[in-house]
């Protein structure tokens, strides 16, 4: 069974690439839906709201076949485009709900001493934000790597794609899958383990 | 009798403001000179910390002029933050920043404000904090701290700046009582040396200590204004004497 390093390394690849700019995506987003400018608001909240009422196989299908062919984006661009787009709207929430949840004191006390809102969001918001918002985003981690098996529909060859390839050929589909099954199992476990640990050090701070 | 010489630090005309159908100013006029010591009394939901607030800014008003240093503070044209830089402000709840050490709540913003090189903002931040008395904490995180030190860093945080008015809205209401003191002798030497304050308090033995002025608020009003000593003895206004009864 050579497929499963090869296709955990490029199932890791989709993964980070797509929860890194998910990150980048969901903290600008989070920042505009508490924007105070009205447009910025309603840009942020309708890219929530429509991303979170399709789903991620139609928004894959859409980027891949959609807007991929019409870009020539090669299969990996268009799976990782389509992951972080759809997680960025959930990662907004999470960072809206992060930032929420430090009183208004803090802000109040870093606008006093000067600070313009970037500077007090930087140096005082969201380093006590993070320790909110980490947990959840360690979730959506978990949960990315696992719908990352979504784009073994496209011409992304990851670990479950090279499993499909390897069934078909060798036609042992019980065996293939109950490996790939295993895999995906022990990687989240490993993951799901290594969050609460996170979460147990961030509670005893 | 007050002089014109004197320059005026704060100056606040009709000042209105509105929390939906509540007036919550009404209409205020309000002088305050340079150098002069000045605290602000009523009942709760009188006004006076929102009157105290609108001074840096934190809260909006829908009327009035106010004039902070020279600026007009609701001219869109006047940069906020630079007013800001020269008025520090205390909070009842302290609002120190607790990922940050006592030191680093220091020299944050006269690093990333006031563009001073970190051993400049240090050499400030350790002087101060002698001055209020806790420099042995300076490494420590505020979160660690009695509520009686966490105010005296938010005090030193405020005064690192330089600033050239202080503004204490209720600075000592959420404290234990055996810490009151140590947080008044802090206030009360920063008078002596000659700083602008306005303080919202009940502390009628402060006032008497350091006021020039007391200022009796209600309904959103400047009722009543005089000295201490007027206030112990012989407030006119029936909602003043009222309070004073209440307080003392």
């Amino acid at each position: 069974m050579k497929f499963v390093p090869d296709g955990i390394l490029v199932t890791f690849e989709v993964t980070v690439l797509s929860i890194v700019i998910a990150l980048v995506i969901g903290l600008f987003t989070g920042l505009g839906r508490l924007s105070s400018n009205r447009l910025v608001n309603g840009l942020a909240s309708l890219y929530v709201e429509v991303i979170r009422g399709i789903p991620l196989l139609v928004q894959l299908f859409y980027i891949y076949y959609g807007l991929g062919r019409l870009f020539q984006l090669p299969p990996l661009t268009s799976a990782v485009a389509a992951m972080a787009i759809c997680y960025g709207a959930y990662m907004g929430e999470i960072f809206r709900a992060g930032i929420q949840s430090i009183p208004k004191g803090q802000s109040e006390a870093a606008r006093s001493l000067g600070m313009t809102p970037a500077q007090s969001m930087y140096h005082v918001i969201l380093p006590q934000a993070v320790k909110t918002i980490l947990p959840p985003v360690g979730n959506e981690f978990v949960a990315l790597l696992k719908d990352s098996s979504l784009v073994s529909i496209l011409a992304v060859a990851d670990l479950l794609r090279r499993g499909r390839e390897f069934a078909s050929q060798s036609f042992t589909y019980f065996e293939t899958y109950t490996m790939v099954a295993l895999v995906y199992l022990m990687i989240t476990l490993f993951f799901s383990k290594l969050i609460s640990i996170m979460e147990e050090k961030i509670r005893a701070d | 009798m007050r002089t014109d010489t004197r320059k005026t630090m704060v100056e606040m005309r009709g000042v209105t403001k509105y929390y939906g159908a509540l007036k919550a100013l009404d209409n205020v006029d309000l002088d305050v000179y340079e150098g002069e010591r000045v605290v602000i009394i009523g009942p709760s939901g009188s006004g006076k910390s929102t009157l105290l607030r609108s001074i840096n800014r934190l809260e909006e008003i829908n009327a009035g002029t106010i004039v902070v240093d020279g600026f007009d503070i609701y001219d869109p044209q006047v940069n906020i933050n630079k007013v800001r830089e020269e008025v520090g402000m205390v909070f009842q709840q302290f609002n120190v920043f607790p990922h940050k050490t006592v030191l680093e709540n220091l020299t944050l913003a006269q690093i990333v404000v006031r563009k001073r090189s970190r051993k400049e903002a240090e050499d400030i931040a350790y002087a101060l904090l002698d001055k209020v008395g806790i420099r042995e904490k300076a490494h420590v995180y505020p979160t660690k701290l009695s509520g009686g030190q966490q105010q005296r860093v938010a005090i030193a945080r405020a005064l690192a700046m330089q600033p050239r008015l202080m503004l204490f809205d209720e600075p000592t209401s959420a404290l234990d009582p055996e810490m009151i003191g140590e947080v008044l002798d802090v206030m009360v030497n920063l008078a002596k040396e000659g700083m602008t304050m306005i303080v919202v308090t009940h502390e009628m033995g402060f006032a008497r200590e350091v006021a020039d002025r007391v200022i009796f608020m209600d309904f959103g009003k400047i009722l009543e204004e005089g000295s201490p000593e007027h206030f112990f003895v012989s407030p006119t206004h029936e909602r003043a004497q009222q309070f004073m009864r209440q307080i003392l």
